[in-house]
């Protein structure tokens, strides 16, 4: 299988890399009548998979599993989660023949074997469903000509939807139809039908394209989103013992710490992160984030580079066929880092406390956020895109990171973020190597502000808050989260 | 004279940039065992809280405990409501969660939550067993907080006190959501603490209360004011009768005769069995008393009618005349259901104001809403007026007192006049005069062709209007009646 997106000319390639619609709501007026009455069978039963299920069967329609002989017959989880919310469970061979829509919802790395074995059991004209296009785009599967292939990738975990569901809300939702496969035009409608079933249309749907879904959430993942917040935790939890700061205090610090700043992010964006912190603490945080920028901008490039060229998903796949051998030597090395074996301390730290004594995660978060935004844009993914997968997404990330640390986020994380994370994260210590070296306490894991009379430069505030608020991924932000309305906070500590 | 056990002098407490206790000055002696009672809002859970240190205050407040005892020498405080987190330490639940089935489990189970608690206090876990048992509640060891019932809830929380038995025991509405055996058991368990030594400080409004409590006191104007007995405490005003809103007056439509029908109706997992061939059918009009003791399948039975359930798609379920599973969404069934139960409360969107609140009635959502028409929000003007919850409808509804968070509830569930109204515990919490007021309002919306599922457990205070009644134990229906008693 070629890489699909490197056998189209430039100027599809641009086309496809460009598509990013707000959808208005009056879209959606039809709501699921389009798959009304239609034999929907998910594969995988895993968070997503029932999850979704359990939503779609909810706004009435019509949902079973098809789950591997092994799994129903040695009654795994995914077997025990569909039938004890009483759905119908069958093989493959038993449901897929007669199913109009077939979703799929395995991992990643699973998918070229089981569109395999769906693929010629599915009937003349049905449609198939993904929620990442990493097997079409990259991995270049084909689906039969008259197969409709489209794509609802909810931006929240699996257990978010159905919450957000129930409490009559939902959660921003991308979706795409694959130009390839639309033989009877049906895609969009198939698309925004199970996406209404999701519950998806009332907190902001962005219409996408394979492509762009595939270029963009690779490189969120990899850079801002799982990279940098690994490096960023480990270079923090190490110069605090360093300094000689209280181990535990320190753990708990860097665990809590990315969760509670990026809590702000998602309400109020970069600029509601950094007013946060005091006067002074804000300039001395654009300032180090500006100085991040300069010395990350061409790590941050090459990534892009490497996604969009194919290099990235080549050599990725080439560790799957390698029995994952890269993979797990990095995993094994991100257990053993000493912010990984520190439990937190039993120290009580005030949600403030956390801004003021780790301004260097501020800074991280800042030029990651940002730095990843710019290169996506410059690479042709529009601003909306881009904004979904980086700063939407970090606070994601930061709660699984307030679970059990890295850990915790690398299991959570797909495969393919995981890989892209290890190979981030191992790029970019030595880059910051320098940069550390002048790190001090007061930037982590001391009160910033101690010992300043909090005074600064007026003409100086104005310019760094004018530069925070006009950046695009504001401008873009704002509109996005007006439609995210009942953006709950995530209640830790 | 002896020392007292908890002695405060001038105790200060604001909220909000309200006073809420003012130079409170309280003594409780050994063998003192006090009730304090009075209006909600007044500070009672404040003063609790502050004699364990948590709320923040100004003032003294000494606590003597008695070397020797075998009792520990602490103060132990049970909140009306138990804050359990899931496994990943955050508190981001849904009231409907625990219907839903997932092989990861989100919470500890009752079990683990005990031996958890049993560790950090140094107990041992024989010494539980009988408290257990003795509120009926050891059949829910393994089941996981997040499923159980808010009754059951207030169980884990009593028998974590009962179990450390603490030198000095407060108890913040102890009785909220209990059935009557389990009270009965409660009572007689407490009155064994006191006799041990434990002094005993119930907050509450209830009448069955402990033989051993035999000091009384109210909160008022920010001070314990000592008082003879529960009868003489302040009650919350009586409702200034207010005419009812024009368009609740209006029979709500509904398309078919019967509103709701269970066919054989069986639930169960694994090998615990929740619901077991019950058969019920709900006419129009009709005004249905739904009792049973904690865990014999209540709430599960009413999620059933309200969506809430995923086993209604492989029982025989009819609705407003559709079958459940024939292609209707939950929304369909929502829109004709105004509902309202304390799990629904307990979960209910912390960042709502109570205009907010009242206006996702109109979309089922909780606490979150479209765009809100003209003619809705006159409706939810004059529901606010009609509860008197004008000068609160900006506030956070979890910061109010528990009766007014209460009343907004109702206003939520009534706002859309639904043709079916589930009123699952709508009083807990309440005190006589708000129960009273509650419930007139009942009365007063049954009378215009609404059908109702009320669900109480104590006969003294229910509406009037109750004309049937379906009781259930351990998952089966084991009455189903017209009934009367409520005239006898």
């Amino acid at each position: 299988m070629a890489n699909y997106f490197n056998t189209l000319p430039l100027r599809e390639q641009l086309n496809q890399l460009g598509q990013a619609e707000f959808m208005d709501s009056s879209e959606f007026a039809d709501g699921v009548d389009a798959l009304k009455g239609k034999k929907i069978v998910i594969i995988g039963a895993g968070a997503q998979g029932l999850n979704q299920g359990l939503n779609l069967r909810d706004s009435g329609l019509d949902i079973s599993y098809a789950l591997r002989k092994e799994a129903i017959e040695q009654k795994r989880d995914s077997w025990k989660n569909a039938t004890e919310n009483n759905f119908t469970v069958g093989t493959y061979e038993e449901l897929i023949p007669s199913a109009d829509l077939v979703i799929n919802l395995t991992p990643d790395k699973q998918h070229t074997a089981v569109v395999n074995a769906v693929m010629p059991l599915m009937k003349q004209g049905a449609a198939l469903s993904y929620s990442h296009g990493f097997n079409i785009v990259e991995e270049g599967m084909q689906i039969r000509k008259d197969i409709t292939v489209i794509m609802v990738a909810p931006k929240c975990p699996g257990s978010e939807v159905r919450a957000e569901y129930l409490r009559g809300f939902g959660v921003p939702t991308l979706i795409a139809v694959h130009p390839e496969n639309d033989p009877e035009g049906k895609g969009w409608a198939y698309a925004k039908a199970y996406c209404v079933g999701t519950g998806g249309h009332r907190a902001g749907v962005l219409k996408s394209s394979f492509v762009a879904e595939v270029k963009s959430d690779l490189m969120g993942e990899q850079t801002i989103l799982c990279g940098l917040l690994q490096t960023g935790s480990i270079l923090s939890f190490d110069k605090m013992i360093e300094k000689g700061i209280d181990p535990g205090y320190a753990s708990k610090l860097v665990q809590y710490g990315v969760e509670v700043i990026t809590e702000a992010l998602k309400h109020g964006g970069v600029s509601g992160m950094m007013d946060r912190l005091s006067n002074p603490a804000k300039i001395k945080a654009f300032e180090v984030s500006e100085e991040l920028k300069d010395i990350m901008r061409p790590l941050f490039q090459k990534h892009q580079d490497d996604i969009m060229s194919g290099e990235f998903s080549k050599t990725m796949m080439e560790d799957w066929a390698n029995g994952d051998a890269k993979l797990l030597k990095w995993r094994a090395e991100t257990g053993e880092t000493a912010f990984e074996k520190t439990p937190a301390g039993d120290v009580k730290i005030s949600e403030q406390e956390y801004f003021d004594n780790y301004l260097l995660m501020v800074a991280f978060i800042r030029a990651g956020v940002e730095l990843a935004f710019e290169t996506m844009v410059e690479a042709g993914i529009k601003p909306e895109s881009a904004y979904y997968e980086s700063l939407h997404e970090t606070p994601l990330i930061a709660n699984t990171i307030a679970r059990k640390k890295l850990f915790e986020m690398n299991r959570v994380i797909s495969d393919t973020a995981e890989y892209g994370c290890y190979l981030f994260d191992q790029a970019c210590k030595p880059l910051l190597a320098d940069f550390m070296k002048k790190v001090d306490t007061d930037l982590v894991g001391k009160n910033f502000n101690e010992g300043k009379d909090g005074a600064v430069d007026n003409i100086q505030l104005v310019q760094v808050n004018e530069i925070l608020r006009n950046h695009p991924v504001e401008v873009v932000g704002v509109k996005l989260r007006k439609a995210m309305t009942a953006m709950k906070a995530i209640k830790t500590v | 004279m002896t020392n007292p056990v908890v002695h405060i002098t001038n105790l200060n407490l604001h909220y909000a940039g309200q006073p809420v206790l003012r130079d409170l000055d309280w003594r409780i002696y050994p063998g003192e065992n006090w009730v304090i009672g009075g209006k909600s809002g007044s500070g009672k859970s404040s003063l609790a809280k502050a004699i364990v240190k948590q709320e923040k205050v100004s003032g003294d407040i000494h606590l003597r405990f008695t070397a020797g005892l075998t009792l520990p020498p602490v103060a132990y405080y049970v909140a009306n409501w138990y804050q359990f987190t899931n496994l990943e330490g955050d508190r981001n639940f849904y009231y409907q969660q625990r219907y839903n089935k997932h092989q990861q489990h989100d919470t500890l189970t009752v079990y683990a939550d005990l031996i958890h608690f049993g560790q950090k206090h140094q107990l041992d876990f024989h010494d539980a067993e009988p408290i257990l048992e003795a509120l009926g509640f050891d059949n829910c060891r393994e089941t996981q907080l997040i499923e159980l019932s808010s009754g059951e809830h207030k169980k884990v929380q009593l028998v974590q006190a009962l179990w450390l038995k603490p030198q000095i025991l407060i108890l913040d509405e102890p009785y909220t959501g209990l059935d009557r055996q389990s009270r009965r058991q409660l009572n007689v368990i407490l009155d064994r603490l006191a006799a041990e030594g434990v002094s005993l400080i119930l907050i509450t409004n209830d009448n069955d209360i402990p033989a051993s409590i035999n000091r009384f006191a109210e909160i008022a104007d920010g001070k314990i004011n000592v008082v003879a007995d529960i009868a003489a405490m302040a009650q919350d005003q009586e409702r200034r009768p207010k005419p009812f809103p024009y368009f609740l007056q209006k029979a709500p439509t509904a398309d078919s005769d019967t509103i709701a029908e269970l066919r054989d109706v069986s639930v169960r997992y694994g090998e615990k069995t929740v619901l077991k061939n019950v058969s019920w059918r709900v006419r129009k009009g009709e005004k249905w008393l739904l009792q049973g003791p904690n865990g014999s399948g209540k709430s599960t039975l009413l999620s059933l009618l309200n969506g809430d359930h995923p086993q209604a798609y492989a029982n025989e379920i009819w609705l407003f005349g559709r079958k459940r599973g024939s292609g209707e969404s939950i929304w369909d069934i929502k829109e004709k259901i105004g509902i309202i139960s304390p799990e629904l409360h307990w979960y209910f969107d912390k960042h709502a104001t109570v205009w907010h609140a009242i206006a996702s009635g109109f979309y089922d959502s909780i606490g979150w809403f479209l765009n809100v028409k003209y003619e809705e929000k006159k409706k939810i003007e004059q529901l606010l007026d009609f509860f008197d919850l004008l000068e609160d409808k900006d506030k956070l509804l979890h910061t109010l007192p528990l009766g007014k968070q209460r009343l907004a509830l109702l206003a939520r569930t009534i706002v859309k006049n639904p043709p079916l109204l589930i009123l699952d515990e709508p009083c807990q919490g309440l005190d006589r005069s708000q129960t009273t007021h509650f419930n007139a309002v009942v009365d007063e919306l049954s009378a215009y062709g609404k059908t109702l599922i009320y669900v109480g457990h104590y006969e003294s205070q229910l509406p009037s209007c109750l004309d049937r009644r379906l009781v259930l134990e351990k998952g089966e229906v084991i009455l189903n009646e017209r009934h009367t008693f409520l005239t006898t």
